[in-house]
């Protein structure tokens, strides 16, 4: 068995009374490709906030491998190894989409050891293999506020693809693509099982097919399922759920 | 890519040749004119680094000029002959006396009640090395604390400008130990050796020059390194950089204290071209003067901010002193403002940048069209 990437241990908030995430539980193993389902308000997304800092937890805690990262400052928890891509693309709109990645290439974080000109040959030749995995190579010398909004969604990958992790949250890669544009997405994501382990909220049945390996269905800020996807259709708790809207689509 | 940075280079090397040249064409009137346009320049680049680098629009520029220009100023106060004529082993301004505590020891450091804090200002030197670290200290602890209080646009423009103004009262309030309103005049020359600084000689043109020369290749310099990289991803989505693992704070205060260092730097040199330090250095209206000329010069390259200042106070002075447009040459600046504004929202350097993309354009043979989304690029 392989090591636990990413534990939640009882992890949950509460916002002046209201359970957002209550007592999430689960161990993502390292190289697994893991997706959160759930309907809107869930806690998907807030699950993500928790982990990755944004949002402070006020129960349980968070592991990345051995290290304890629960409640720490987001560059913090970056630097441990967890990457996250937003719901609504974030990327530096007025850089160049290669300097977009250059910066997430810098081979130090801090502003001292970076007062210095150029990068290494060996990190240049990475962000040129981002670019090429990505489809970005024709655009690299574009502005990224000019980019499509599926070449800003590729382009938020390759900066995390960029840093490293040894995590990846990626919260819903294909909100407002094409057909085209999800199929290349899943693309890149399984380009990406196996040297990173990734955690993917995604909405998209056809998308989610097409990568999943075990779901972990949320619902109300509860985990009630996680299995693989025949064993979370078939969940009693999962279809009574999902009853108002016929199960999942 | 290339040719565009031949082309900056050669601007940078062809301005840096013209002020350093000027001392062979002009007077010493000139000069030192020119020299306090230079000063005016320098601001004009440490307004670039903040607002066109790092995204923080600082309306209280003017706090870092006045504080240096103090420091320099209460030295150079000091070796005036007006404070050496007191019967006492220190020099003593001579604005303390009309505000000295009745039955005062007449000392520097016990005639009025914190005139003691003049007394390291004995030394030009200390005078010269605080006006640099005062306002960097300043601004270093600002910066820790607004940035990492993750207060950001808006909001620090608003926290400096009511700060410049504070500083501002307290010097007018503090007559015993600033002279108030009046600021500090009849000043003495900063004197290295046998060479002394007069404001009038080209020691000081040239002592200006360098200094506008120094910090202009060197901010370029800066924000070329990836530390300038960075900060440029942080002006544009914090949040992202933060989520790349940056310590987003020390990049925002790193910068912006080298802008606060530049800025200082301007008001010691100013001191010395002008000869006086007063509390209007930290209007309000000065503070944000100095944000047009970033913005007609072009907020985001640092040579096009530095020459819109100089355009615009050459402007100003040429302006006011024609007879026919005595009266009306502030409403021709404003109405010049508002075009620059409305025409060249990227100020004359993003002329200058357009023009130089249409000139390789047509001169490129090659038939495959560059995109059209590549027409954006910044300087």
């Amino acid at each position: 068995m392989a090591a636990a990437a990413l534990t939640l241990d009882g992890l949950g908030v509460e916002f002046s009374g209201f359970k957002a995430v209550s007592k999430v539980s689960t161990v993502i193993e390292e190289g697994e490709l893991r997706v959160l389902l759930g309907a809107n308000g869930a806690g998907k997304t807030t699950l993500m906030d928790l982990i990755s800092g944004r949002t402070r937890s006020t129960e349980g805690r968070v592991f990345l491998f051995d290290r304890e990262i629960t409640n720490r400052e987001e560059f913090v928890i970056a630097r441990a190894g967890l990457g996250r891509k937003f719901q609504i693309p974030s990327v530096f709109k007025d850089l160049s989409v290669r300097r977009n990645l250059l910066v997430a290439a810098c081979p130090s974080r801090g502003v001292f050891s970076n007062l210095r000109f150029g990068f290494p040959s060996a990190t240049r030749d990475r962000v040129e293999d981002v670019l090429e995995l990505t489809g970005l190579t024709e655009a690299a010398d574009d502005i990224a506020a000019n980019l499509s909004h599926g070449q800003t969604q590729w382009l938020e990958l390759g900066l995390l693809i960029v840093q490293q992790p040894k995590v990846l949250l990626l919260d819903e890669p294909t909100a407002g693509m094409t057909a085209a544009e999800t199929q290349k997405t899943a693309r890149i994501i399984k380009a990406l099982r196996g040297r990173h382990t990734l955690v993917v909220v995604e909405h998209d049945m056809a998308f989610v097919r097409a990568i999943a390996e075990r779901i972990t269905v949320l619902h109300l800020g509860q985990i009630i399922a996680e299995g693989d996807i025949a064993h979370v259709e078939s969940h009693p708790k999962v279809k009574e759920a999902y009853l108002g809207s016929g199960g999942i689509h | 890519m290339t040719s565009r940075r031949l082309f900056e280079a050669a601007a940078y090397a062809l301005f840096i040749a013209l002020i350093l040249a000027a001392p062979s064409v002009l007077g010493e009137f000139w000069l030192n004119r020119i020299a306090k346009y230079l000063v005016f320049g320098m601001l004009g680049v440490a307004i670039c680094l903040s607002w066109g680098y790092a995204g923080i629009l600082n309306l209280g520029q003017g706090l870092f000029f006045g504080i240096g220009a103090y420091m320099m100023a209460m030295s150079l106060k000091l070796a005036s002959t007006t404070s050496q004529q007191a019967a006492s082993d220190t020099p003593i301004p001579d604005f303390m006396f009309w505000n000295a505590e009745p039955g005062a020891d007449q000392e520097l450091c016990c005639i009025t009640k914190s005139s003691f804090l003049w007394i390291p200002f004995q030394s030009e030197w200390f005078g010269l090395a605080m006006a640099v670290i005062a306002p960097t200290l300043i601004a270093a602890g600002l910066g820790a604390i607004v940035f990492r209080k993750r207060i950001s646009g808006v909001f620090i423009s608003i926290i400096m400008l009511a700060l410049v103004l504070l500083v501002r009262l307290l010097i007018i309030n503090n007559q015993p130990l600033t002279n108030g309103f009046n600021g500090l005049t009849d000043l003495g020359s900063f004197t290295v050796g046998g060479l002394v600084f007069d404001n009038f000689s080209k020691a000081t043109y040239y002592a200006v020059a360098v200094a506008l020369s120094v910090s202009l290749i060197g901010a370029r310099l800066l924000v070329e390194t990836r530390a300038g990289l960075v900060l440029q991803a942080v002006r544009d989505d914090a949040n992202r950089a933060r989520y790349l693992g940056f310590d987003v704070p020390t990049f925002q205060t790193f910068f912006f204290s080298v802008s606060a260092a530049i800025a200082g730097v301007a008001g010691l040199l100013y001191v010395n071209v002008a000869q006086f330090a007063s509390p209007t250095f930290m209007d309000l209206s000065f503070s944000i003067t100095m944000v047009v000329w970033a913005a007609v010069g072009g907020r985001n390259s640092l040579l096009g901010a530095c020459i819109g200042a100089i355009l615009i106070n050459m402007m100003e002075a040429g302006m006011s002193e024609t007879q026919a447009l005595v009266e009306s040459w502030r409403a021709i600046i404003g109405v010049v403002f508002i075009a620059v504004v409305l025409f060249l929202p990227r100020g004359l350097a993003g002329l200058a940048d357009d023009l130089l993309n249409a000139l390789t354009r047509r001169r490129a043979p090659s038939p495959v069209d560059i995109p059209v989304t590549s027409s954006r690029g910044g300087a």
